[in-house]
């Protein structure tokens, strides 16, 4: 009997853990305002081709995105609340400071998404002041690494971006892949394809409705 | 075939003629070749070692084929040749940096990011390779410490004419010529060799050739003045020009950028040592040594922009060493030196001026033999340096005789390197690559300051405040070693090493330019380690037929990281590309290191001069590049995959002094062109050689 229940309430207890971070499945109430999403091959202001010099160009413009709607935003609602990051090649905007009219910053914390339970009090949000950014830019500063002999971006394992949306709520964010197909390209792979696969984003994210700090 | 080899026969030809030449016996080595000098820096027989050595001689050099050092070393236990900057020799685990490559005695110069391409060394006119492993600054000072190659010419006047020609794949043309005449006061070795190869591109659809054109000419001429019964004069110099007609591609970015030009570096070695014999207890030499290593590059990009890289390393160096017997039991040695040197670069703030450095150093050794089993060595060195910190470097090692079969070595001691001159003065902006820049530590914080005032510097970190003088790197090494010969006809020895370093010098960011372009420099920040075991085995099957085979089991790691993932603070990649915390089960140690390197040999010969071989060289998977998202090494990153490559050579000695060879090389055409760019695939090669011998006197 005992030995049953104690069977049972470790069944309910590996429910809420695997709820705690799924997206759509829903038991307690908490759990309800967060939801996880996974966004593939978001582009990036991706290369069109070689300028005369040699050098890669692109169209220039950001991609505008919506945490909480999980949905690109147009181009035409840069100057509004509406996007919470923006990203060019990169680089990655908050909607706050000198990027944007809203209440958007972040932090990188270093550490697993899953074990970012609670934003800890302490915790301080950097607001974009270009040419410095919330979300660090630079090799190994930020969220990824640029190696020079093979010319891949590789996002760094154990970074979460902690990320004050523009209306003021609380997303956790992990960059996995830097690729197209959401895989970063082998290092064998050609120079045209190490560039035009470039620049298209795929990551993982928890938004938190409430306000609240809590995944 | 080219003019030039044309005109130094006849250059040479007639010099053999006139001279009255006569066998003279060389008592130094009439006892064999297992004569060692640089264990201990005096002539020690290879059984009487205290330390671990290898012993290549001329024999097997010349039934291997090898013409380049490169070649031979491939095939030794515990030697992994690099690529990058030339061909390095990797030891016990440490990079090219940390060996020093002497020819007799006297160290090569001219390293480009640490490495000293071994190409640039022939083969043609060397008796014997020594390599002592482990640390060995307590003779060697700076550089020695993964070990020591020693590479000694032939001094003998037995052959006072060799000519040798060979041919191979890829338009491949070698051709020596040796000469030796001897007289009552002067004997005479003249060495020539002329190399040149069409290079091959292994790379597919690339205009890239992996090895380029290269000539090489190298000459080398040896002088020694018997001037008594007490003393004599020993002269060498060396020349080695090489003309590299190179393409080189530059990648930044998925952007690479092709340079087209030429290279040229000449490697001039002088030497003059006077050696005097107090008594046959007493002797002491005098040895002056200058060299000078330039390389300049010409390169053109294919839009035209010109890039173009200049090194001038100018070493000179005195030093006197003494040795003395005090009694039966007790033998000592005392040295002093001083070394001036110094180096322009391109690199550098000015390529007019050059960065210098001096060294005084003294050196101690005493060896026991308190017994017939037990010799025991202790020796000590001191190196007071100009532009960086003094160091000590110890050592003690043991050699215990069991009985007639079984032999224990013990040693430990300290090894160092000097910051070199790059860590200390580079002045680099690489304005193809993002425009970053890298000083030296001997001036960064000047620079920087510089650079500051004008407003150029948008931030600068903790490391720009760590900034201080340069230490050198230091190691301290141990080995374990034992050694069983139960029959004539059997060899087996099995070692265990590890070395632990401190003070590694890595290139560190230390600030920011306004454009965000990064700023590094160098500091003295890593720990690391290298620890493993080699067994080696030699077997005669029959008077004919040896097989001898040798394995390296390596383990390597970086101290610091892996008080990291200890403590749980580094994060790796798992299947579905999501962070996890990196276990040590998956941490691989430091890149470019394999675990397990093998090779295995056969050979027979018989008393017609007839011999053949075949060479098998393994070597495991070693990690490349990091790709999964942290800075440690670990089971999720990029490995060059495992190999091995197969070789052979049958060649027949005639009495007549005739000798022919045919060799294959990597005959299972084993191609890796990214992580092993020096590995052709399979190729061929004949060579004709005539000699003329003096009979022995009887």
């Amino acid at each position: 009997m005992i030995k049953q229940l104690l069977k049972m309430s470790f069944v309910v207890f590996a429910i809420l853990q695997i709820t705690a971070c799924s997206k759509s499945e829903t038991i307690t109430a908490p759990v309800l305002t967060v939801s996880t999403n996974i966004v593939k091959d978001l582009i990036a202001d991706t290369v069109l081709g070689l300028a005369s010099n040699g050098m890669p160009y692109s169209a220039g413009k950001y991609t505008f995105f919506s945490l909480e709607n999980n949905a690109v935003v147009a181009n035409t609602d840069s100057a509004t609340a509406k996007w919470d990051l923006a990203f060019i090649s990169t680089r990655i905007l908050t909607n706050g400071g000198t990027s944007g009219p809203a209440l958007g910053g972040a932090f990188i914390y270093t550490g697993l998404f899953d074990d970012l339970k609670t934003i800890p009090a302490d915790s301080i949000f950097k607001t974009d002041n270009a040419p410095t950014y919330a979300i660090t830019t630079g090799s190994g500063k930020g969220w990824y690494t640029y190696d020079q002999l093979t010319s891949l971006i590789t996002p760094l394992a154990g970074r979460v971006l902690v990320i004050r949306t523009a209306s003021g709520k609380y997303a956790k964010l992990e960059i996995t892949s830097y690729y197209k197909g959401g895989v970063t390209l082998p290092v064998s792979a050609s120079d045209a394809e190490k560039l035009t696969k470039q620049r298209y984003y795929s990551f993982r994210y928890s938004y938190q409705s409430n306000g609240s700090k809590v995944f | 075939m080219s003019k030039k080899p044309i005109i130094l026969l006849f250059f040479i030809i007639p010099q053999c003629l006139w001279s009255q030449v006569r066998f003279v016996k060389d008592t130094l080595f009439a006892g064999g070749d297992s004569v060692v000098v640089t264990a201990t820096r005096s002539e020690r027989k290879l059984s009487n070692l205290t330390v671990p050595v290898t012993l290549i001689n001329a024999q097997t050099i010349q039934q291997t084929g090898s013409i380049r050092l490169t070649d031979i070393l491939k095939e030794q236990t515990g030697l992994t040749m690099t690529s990058g900057f030339g061909a390095g020799v990797q030891l016990q685990g440490l990079n090219p940096d940390y060996t020093i490559i002497l020819i007799n005695g006297e160290p090569l110069v001219g390293r480009t990011a640490g490495v000293l391409d071994l190409n640039r060394i022939a083969l043609g006119n060397i008796k014997k390779i020594e390599i002592v492993k482990g640390p060995s600054s307590s003779l060697y000072g700076s550089e020695a410490m993964a070990g020591v190659i020693n590479i000694i010419t032939d001094a003998s006047v037995q052959t006072p004419l060799a000519a040798s020609l060979r041919y191979g794949t890829y338009n491949t043309k070698d051709i020596n010529l040796n000469n030796a005449l001897a007289s009552k006061s002067i004997n005479y070795q003249g060495f020539y060799n002329y190399y040149t190869t069409d290079g091959y591109s292994i790379r597919p659809n690339s205009n890239n050739r992996i090895t380029t054109p290269i000539t090489r000419l190298t000459s080398s001429q040896q002088f020694k003045l018997n001037l008594n019964a007490h003393a004599n004069i020993l002269l060498n110099a060396r020349l080695t020009d090489e003309n590299i007609k190179s393409n080189i591609a530059v990648s930044n970015g998925g952007v690479t950028i092709n340079s087209n030009g030429n290279e040229h570096n000449t490697d001039a070695n002088l030497s003059a040592t006077l050696n005097y014999h107090f008594t046959a207890n007493l002797k002491t030499s005098f040895r002056s040594y200058l060299t000078n290593y330039i390389s300049k590059q010409d390169l053109l990009t294919l839009s035209g922009a010109p890039y173009n890289d200049l090194l001038n390393h100018l070493f000179k160096r005195i030093e006197n060493q003494s040795d003395w017997a005090l009694s039966k039991k007790l033998n000592s040695i005392f040295g002093v030196g001083a070394v001036w040197e110094g180096v322009k670069s391109s690199r550098y703030d000015s390529d007019k001026i050059r960065k210098e450095n001096t060294i005084q150093y003294g050196f101690t050794q005493w060896e026991w033999t308190p017994t017939d089993k037990l010799i025991i060595i202790g020796g000590i060195r001191f190196d007071k340096n100009a532009t960086y910190a003094s160091a000590w470097s110890p050592k003690l090692s043991m050699l215990y005789k069991l009985n007639q079969y079984h032999k224990i070595r013990l040693s430990i001691g300290q090894g160092f390197k000097a910051p070199d001159f790059r860590q200390l003065y580079l002045d680099f902006t690489n304005a193809a690559a993002g425009n970053y820049s890298v000083f030296g530590a001997a001036q960064a914080q000047k620079v920087i300051g510089q650079l500051n005032s004008l407003g150029q510097i948008g931030g600068l970190y903790n490391n720009y405040y760590l900034l201080k003088a340069l230490q050198p790197e230091s190691s301290t090494g141990m080995h374990l070693s034992w050694e069983y010969t139960p029959l004539a006809t059997t060899f087996l020895s099995a070692q265990v090493f590890r070395n632990d370093i401190t003070n590694l010098i890595e290139v560190q960011q230390v600030g920011t330019y306004i454009s965000g372009a990064q700023i590094f420099s160098y500091l003295n920040i890593g720990r690391a380690f290298t620890e493993g075991a080699e067994l080696e085995i030699k077997q005669s099957l029959s008077n004919r037929i040896v097989l001898s085979g040798g394995y390296q089991y390596l383990i390597t790691g970086d101290k610091d990281q892996i008080a990291q993932i200890k403590a749980g603070t580094v994060y790796t990649r798992n299947a579905n590309n999501m962070s996890a915390r990196l276990t040590m089960s998956d941490y691989v140690g430091l890149p470019n290191v394999s675990k397990h390197k093998a090779q295995l040999k056969i050979n027979y010969s018989n008393e017609h001069g007839f011999f053949a071989n075949a060479r098998i060289i393994y070597r495991s998977k070693w990690v490349v590049n990091n790709t999964n998202g942290n800075e440690v090494y670990d089971n999720g990153d990029d490995f060059a995959p495992s190999y091995y490559s197969l070789h052979t050579a049958i060649g027949k000695e005639y009495q007549n002094g005739i000798a022919i060879q045919l060799g294959a090389d990597n005959i299972n055409n084993y191609i890796d062109a990214i992580h092993l760019p020096n590995l052709a695939g399979r190729t061929y090669f004949i060579n004709l050689k005539y000699q003329i011998k003096y009979k022995p006197l009887k």
